[in-house]
């Protein structure tokens, strides 16, 4: 099937955008969060919050995310023109596009370069995390990891056709919740290095930063959507569609009450110790981390699918 | 220097589509693929109600939001403005018809063609001329205007509504048209400068006043 409006109708009404599917999503998704993970990583890691061990295991999860999310925007590319995907460098004078390739590649190669002395055989190569070099290596990748997430919102708010994106609100959006998804990826990352063990002392600075966090996304999230259904009519509409139209179950259910009350309710209740000890908080933890992810992943599809353009006259 | 420009008048389109048929037969655009559309709207109550037809198509835009979105630079310009897309280059991301506010291009994957899997020998020689999963827009039949000809859509147009010329010469037809009527170029609020103008009734002049 061809992609752009190919079965509209000839008439003049407000179209929502669907090339970009949830495989673009995906991508936003993944990518973003992986580079808030490996953020928030190298941040705790710096100040001693979590081992070097879940440290190495969060790198690695993480440059697996965005290897599979790159492989989904590989997938989303046309068929045939694929394989000249390096002609997207091209262009980084105007593209964000361009841009984004090039952060996201910088970023996937720092990770490998910090990763490389783990590996067994690689271990005398000189940037070890004591190093100077390993520290600038690190420095270098929490830039980069910032610039991709602001890349993930500035690609899409860089253009006026659709104005449910065209808005520098977007990128501050996608970075808290790349931020969020990063942060709600870490407990899973400890209880896989090292059981439920270790959750208590994450726990403390964990579950005070994810409330906070997940208070910040839902203001965020809400005067996001307070002002497009004040801006422009195909702004209003895009609204519309997303709070009481075709998306609203996915948008209410998946992105508000599963993306962030659930875990903003076990947040609370592990923070007043309503949660047990350690072996009892885990499927709650899961539970909650889960839901982050969840809610990560729908909150882009559905502003790429209430992606509106105006009227074309 | 030329620039190519495009005049719709709005006061004469009947919505015959003929245009649509004649982009179609010219470049031989896959079945769900349109360069030329013309949208209809329905204005007013009964017993007032009317169809308006409006035909849109690339226009073309000096400040073309579709080749600054692209990353591999397969949009381009050429010096006389018309926009065109360079296949060879394209990789398919699909930027530019997120960029056009006018939602002009698309990317044909390679499907069947109007008669099912089996393509007529027309459609085989058409079709050969598209790369499988590039974007493709209208590109102004500049293989026609590079042999002085005009565009397919303007040629069949048996009310004369749409016409095409340089806007860089003050004798073109379409400056005299702009000179004799009303007119609005779509969309001029988000900075792209567009090369196509909507007729719209007598007196010259913008829309809302202005030349």
């Amino acid at each position: 099937m061809s992609k752009g409006l190919t079965t509209a109708p000839f008439t003049l009404e407000l179209r929502a955008q669907c090339h970009w599917d949830w495989k673009v999503a995906f991508y936003l998704y993944g990518a973003g969060s992986s580079a808030g993970l490996i953020f928030l990583e190298l941040l705790l890691r710096r100040w001693n919050v979590i081992d070097e061990a879940t440290a190495l295991w969060g790198m690695w999860i993480g440059l697996v995310l965005a290897l599979v999310s790159l492989a989904f925007l590989f997938s989303h590319l046309g068929p045939g023109a694929r394989w000249r995907c390096l002609y997207v460098f091209l262009k980084p004078r105007t593209s964000w596009i361009a841009r984004g390739a090039f952060i996201v590649t910088v970023l996937v190669l720092l990770r490998i370069l910090i990763l490389l002395p783990t590996v067994p055989g690689f271990t005398d190569l000189p940037w070890g995390e004591e190093s100077a070099a390993g520290g600038l290596l690190r420095v270098a990748a929490m830039l980069f990891a910032a610039a991709f997430m602001a890349y993930s919102g500035l690609v899409l708010s860089s253009w006026n056709s659709i104005a449910f994106w065209n808005t520098p609100l977007l990128p501050v959006l996608y970075i808290a919740y790349s931020f969020l998804a990063g942060l709600g990826a870490l407990p899973l990352i400890v209880l896989a290095t090292h059981g439920g063990e270790k959750l208590g002392a994450v726990g403390a600075i964990f579950w005070p930063s994810l409330l906070l966090l997940l208070a910040l996304n839902g203001f965020l999230l809400l005067i996001y959507i307070w002002g497009m259904a004040t801006a422009t009519v195909a702004a209003r509409e895009s609204v519309r569609r997303l709070v009481s139209g075709a998306h609203r179950l996915s948008f209410w259910i998946g992105v508000v009450a599963v993306g962030l009350v659930l875990p903003f309710i076990v947040a609370g209740l592990a923070l007043r110790g309503g949660l047990g000890g350690d072996p009892a908080a885990v499927p709650w933890v899961i539970a909650a981390c889960g839901a982050i992810q969840i809610g990560g992943f729908l909150l882009r599809d559905n502003f790429l699918r209430v992606g509106i353009y105006g009227y074309p006259v | 220097m030329t620039r190519w420009g495009f005049t719709v008048d709005l006061e004469r389109c009947v919505g015959c589509m003929g245009c649509v048929i004649a982009c179609k037969a010219e470049n031989g655009t896959p079945p769900t693929i349109h360069w030329m559309k013309v949208v209809e709207k329905e204005e007013g109550e009964f017993p007032y109600a009317k169809r308006i037809f409006t035909p849109l198509r690339c226009n073309h835009c000096a400040d073309a939001p579709c080749a600054r979105a692209c990353p591999t630079g397969a949009v381009v310009k050429r010096p006389d403005g018309i926009v065109v897309i360079d296949q060879d280059v394209c990789i398919g991301t699909m930027a530019c018809m997120s960029a056009c506010p006018y939602y002009v291009p698309y990317r044909w994957d390679g499907e069947d063609g109007y008669y099912g899997e089996e393509k007529v020998p027309y459609e085989t020689v058409k079709y050969a001329a598209f790369k499988k999963g590039t974007a493709q827009k209208c590109h102004f039949c500049y293989h026609r205007i590079d042999e002085g000809r005009p565009p397919a859509c303007v040629e069949s147009c048996p009310a004369d509504a749409l016409n095409y010329g340089d806007l860089e010469d003050p004798e073109s037809r379409i400056n005299e048209l702009l000179r004799q009527k009303k007119h609005f170029r779509p969309r001029e609020d988000l900075g792209t400068n567009p090369g196509l103008y909507y007729l719209t009734g007598k007196g010259g002049g913008k829309v809302g006043g202005g030349k």
